[in-house]
């Protein structure tokens, strides 16, 4: 029984909002809807202390999932720095038979990177995720990631965090509505802890996940990311992923290459995107017992790749860009990393390995960024060059154009650098980059995967890009009757049969509108009523007032109470702009969708 | 509890709405105590967790650095590179791993990368006089000498662990050495006479310090330096040429004559000291000017040296100089010219006769020894000494 007090648990009752708005409250006493109105509050109130608590739970899974990468990677790979020849093939290719035996038959939901899973859990599935989702991921990601595979620890922890939520919010027996909106909260906890960057965190799950901002569910996204971050804090300590340089810009003209930048970085993502887009569906049709095989295969590629003299693109690569921020790569290696980290993370992915897209996306930026930085450098001496700034860039960038996410990209850049100098090139350099991604690939990474997982999920991009219908493109030139409030039925009467008109719309004194139907007149008349004024027998008859740029949305709320409703100007509500009826606003709808 | 339906949506009766109302206000703080439970327990586990991981990290990462301290040692720098980096890897920050790093990274002359380190470091501890001093290093090695000299600077007042006189002392011996090797010779000397300042009473500073202030062509201050290393019993032979060499400079050739004859007699090899000793000798010797000399051996001395001028121009104008037409100084007419027209009066009897003519004959000397190492370079024995007398003669 969704949306009630669970009787045999005897735990919280929560009742939704749906439900409070529905409740006749116009009948209650007085007292019984001070409680309802008390309860409601009590429930938010409730449900930020919880986001704390889902805070605090993700913090400290995603502390011990950062420890269990550390170990596999110890275990796995070894200790050291340069690694020896047959670790790097045989533990990313063991390691991948491991994850295949475990994700086909123990943990089938831990596939992927847990971004669309949590989505899928919030439009599908009422915010269920298993908690096995979240053991699973923990292991077989912990597995992946630490054995070399070329995939990062954020998405994992954002679907760890989101399951967690949703298995509090199931014990505590939640409204749907709750449950629905706890495991963006643990996505938001989960993903700031791994990042240790909270703005981000809530910035991308209120941007990709939940895609609108209310303050009740902001509220609950920012406690529950603070909260993890702190827990994270408290273990791992509070310092940035990355030693960032002085970041400077010194001439704007330098804006001119952070551009090119932005161009090179729209172009790498869709490269990037399409392998994936392509390969995927093809290594998923592929016989199933292929797929036992697969993460090895790719895990194997991997090993070959870094026995070939590229051992940076294991694993999520942090140290590495933090390497090239400080410039101990040379252009050419730079450009050389990030194209191999494309392939290397496109085998990871595609082979249905666990891990996230996030670290190997930041890896790409930064390289691509510096080595795009190097080139120029080599071109135009004359700039301002440092690698920092310019892999700083290149990170936001591929974040804009590969996951599509242009303000979290802004903030991401600017919350790992902690300096301002640098929001003007980034904004400049996403901006080309998202709009190059968006040309050459419509469709953002994300939502085509949901979309070969058979899913249909709402796009966050294609909701933002939506154009909204407004009252003004359905209103109507008024051409019936307006009369004041003042003048008789009588005439009002005369002056309907005159204009054959049905809806008669009266100036209500001093402000406002209503509205008589013919028959009801023509009733009042034959009532001897006929030299009543219009305003004493409108009282309470007020028809909401709809401005020109109301959602369409709006106008259907009092168009079945209303025949006709005027539109109003925003300054002057007793002048007419036009009106607006059921099938104005239908017929609309029709053509959009005929169009 | 009953549930009604009303224009599709659920309707909770106000009754219902109550009782739910009194458990979730009975219950509300059970939760809450649940979950502040449960997780001050994972925490505590967490924590448990947390010690092990960093127990094992701590260890690895003293291992590594521990190996990178033996491979920098033994300047392998590679080695050392990988290991420090493999001790950061476990360490993340570590303020002494990065700053081996960053010495292993210089060694492989990898300036841009330990560069980077150590700017990373100076912000975080801007009063480290390592630091400092690597940075001046690289700043020096790029040429850029405003933020070398300011990071010298920063580094002879930094904190230093250890002695911080003797580091700072040798810090701001490093940034006069630097200065002197980009031609700063009164910037060096303002830090020399600071250093000096500083020093404490041993001879081998005292001496080293003087070799500096020798560098700077800060003799006086030098022949101080070596006066007081000598002074605390130390009579080694570097400080006693020092000396020699800094009274020589001087035109002190009676002090340098006995500090260089010391010098000799405690090194014999020093080839230097012995060539300086006999310059010295030979300026004691051929100076008519000298007090207490007996009119004869002035005299002999004025017609040795012209002598030995005459065929000093001799030499130079065969080797294609044309003396005799250069005017030298405010003398009018060709050196060759006036020494062939004074040489007949230059004997002892023409000198005994009219003493004027010792004067007008030095000058003439001067004016040659002058001239000659101009036009054909450096003299030797005898003019080397003529020309010094020269200088000093024209500072009395």
């Amino acid at each position: 029984m969704e949306g009630s007090f669970n009787s045999d648990s005897g735990l919280l009752p929560l009742q939704t909002e749906t439900e409070a708005e529905a409740a006749p409250v116009a009948s209650t006493p007085v007292g019984a809807r001070g409680a309802l109105l008390r309860a409601v509050f009590r429930e938010e109130r409730f449900f930020l202390i919880l986001s704390v608590f889902i805070g605090i739970f993700s913090g400290l899974a995603v502390v011990c999932f950062r420890f269990a990468i550390d170990w596999c990677r110890v275990y796995l790979l070894g200790s050291g720095y340069t690694l020896s020849r047959l670790r790097l093939l045989l533990a990313p290719s063991l390691a991948g038979l491991v994850i295949a035996v475990l994700v086909i038959h123990v943990f089938p939901l831990a596939r992927g990177s847990g971004v669309n899973q949590t989505k899928a859990a919030l439009y599908i599935y009422n915010g269920y995720i298993p908690l096995r989702t979240a053991v699973g991921k923990f292991i077989t990601a912990a597995l992946a990631i630490g054995s070399g595979h070329s995939l990062g620890p954020e998405d994992p922890s954002l679907q760890i965090g989101a399951s967690l939520a949703s298995a509090l919010g199931r014990r505590l027996h939640l409204s749907r509505d709750r449950m629905r909106l706890i495991a963006p909260v643990g996505a938001a906890a989960g993903l700031a802890a791994a990042f240790n960057a909270p703005i981000s965190a809530v910035l991308f799950v209120i941007e990709e996940v939940i895609g609108r901002w209310t303050a009740g569910i902001l509220g609950s996204v920012v406690l529950s990311a603070v909260s993890s971050v702190v827990v994270m804090r408290w273990f791992l300590g509070s310092e940035s992923l990355f030693r960032i340089p002085p970041v400077e810009l010194k001439r704007p003209s330098e804006l001119i290459a952070y551009a090119f930048l932005g161009v090179v970085g729209g172009l790498a993502s869709v490269a990037f995107s399409s392998g994936i887009v392509t390969l995927r569906p093809r290594f998923k049709a592929l016989p199933r017992w292929t797929q036992y095989f697969q993460p090895a295969a790719a895990g194997l590629l991997i090993g070959l790749i870094a026995v070939l003299g590229a051992p940076q693109v294991m694993g999520a690569g942090y140290e590495y860009i933090d390497e090239a921020i400080h410039g101990q790569f040379t252009w050419q290696m730079l450009a050389i990393l990030a194209g191999l980290k494309i392939v290397a993370t496109m085998l990871s992915f595609v082979s249905g390995t666990p891990g996230g897209m996030f670290a190997p996306t930041l890896f790409i930026g930064a390289m691509l960024g510096a080595a795009v930085g190097g080139v120029e450098h080599v071109i135009l001496p004359h700039l301002s060059w440092s690698p920092g700034t310019y892999a700083l860039v290149g990170m936001g960038v591929l974040f804009a154009g590969f996951l599509r996410a242009p303000m979290t990209s802004v903030f991401m850049v600017l919350e790992v650098s902690g300096n301002y100098s640098i929001i003007v090139p980034v904004l400049v350099a996403n901006t080309f980059a998202y709009l190059i991604s968006r040309r050459l690939q419509p469709a953002a990474i994300f939502d085509v995967l949901t979309r070969q997982d058979g899913l249909e999920l709402p796009s966050m991009e294609e909701q933002r890009e939506e154009g909204i219908l407004r009252v003004e493109d359905a209103m109507q030139p008024v051409t019936g009757p307006v009369m004041d409030a003042d003048e008789s039925l009588e005439h009002a009467f005369q002056l309907a049969d005159a204009k054959a008109s049905d809806v008669l719309l009266v100036r209500l004194n001093p402000t406002g509108w209503s509205s008589l139907v013919r028959h009801e007149l023509e009733t009042m008349i034959k009532e001897g009523k006929g030299n009543l004024t219009l305003g004493s027998v409108l009282i309470g008859r007020q028809i909401p007032l709809l401005h020109p740029d109301h959602p369409l949305d709006t106008a259907l709320r009092y168009l079945d109470r209303w025949p006709l409703v005027p539109v109003v100007n925003r300054a002057d509500f007793r002048k007419l702009e036009g009106v607006i009826s059921e099938s104005d606003v239908l017929k609309r709808y029709r053509d959009l969708g005929e169009g | 509890m009953t549930l009604a339906l009303q224009g599709g949506k659920k309707i909770i009766t106000t009754a219902e709405k109550k009782r739910d109302l009194r458990l979730y206000f009975s219950h509300e703080p059970a939760i809450l105590a649940l979950l502040f439970f449960l997780a001050v327990g994972l925490f505590l586990g967490v924590t448990g967790l947390s010690h092990i991981y960093y127990a094992q990290r701590e260890s690895l990462a003293n291992r590594w650095f521990t190996r990178g301290v033996t491979d920098l040692k033994a300047q392998r720098f590679q080695n050392a590179v990988a290991d420090f980096r493999t001790a950061l890897l476990y360490s993340r920050g570590d303020y002494t791993f990065q700053l081996n790093l960053a010495e292993a990274l210089l060694g492989l002359k990898r300036t841009d990368e330990a560069y980077a380190y150590l700017l990373n470091l100076w912000e975080q501890e801007p009063e480290n006089g390592l630091v400092n001093l690597e940075l001046a290093r690289i700043a020096a090695h790029k040429r850029e000498i405003e933020q070398a000299l300011r990071y010298y600077h920063n580094a002879i007042y930094a904190a230093w662990p250890g002695d911080q006189e003797v580091q700072r002392r040798e810090t701001r011996v490093e940034l006069v050495d630097y200065l002197l090797g980009i031609n700063a010779k009164a910037q060096a000397q303002s830090e020399l006479i600071a250093l000096a300042a500083n020093l404490t009473d041993d001879p081998v500073q005292q001496a080293r310090v003087g070799d500096l202030f020798l560098r700077a062509q800060d003799y006086e201050h030098a022949l101080n330096e070596y006066r007081l290393s000598m002074k605390s019993g130390r009579n080694d032979a570097a400080a006693l040429a020092g000396a020699g060499m800094a009274a020589f400079q001087l035109g002190r050739y009676d002090l340098a004559d006995s500090y260089l004859q010391a010098a000799v007699a405690a090194n014999p090899n020093d080839a230097q000291s012995e060539a300086r000793l006999k310059t010295t000798e030979l300026v004691l010797r051929m100076n008519p000017f000298q007090r207490q000399l007996s009119v004869a051996e002035r005299d002999r001395i004025v017609i040795e040296a012209f002598g030995s001028a005459g065929e000093r121009l001799k030499s130079c104008s065969s080797s294609g100089h044309s003396m005799g037409s250069v005017s030298a100084g405010s003398v009018p007419g060709g050196l060759a010219e006036r020494w062939e027209k004074l040489q007949p009066q230059i004997t002892e009897q023409g000198l005994r006769g009219n003493p004027d003519l010792v004067e007008a004959a030095m000058q003439l000397v001067f004016d040659i020894e002058r001239q000659t190492s101009v036009e054909c370079g450096p003299p030797e024995g005898t003019d080397m000494a003529l020309l010094l007398i020269a200088k000093l003669h024209e500072g009395s």
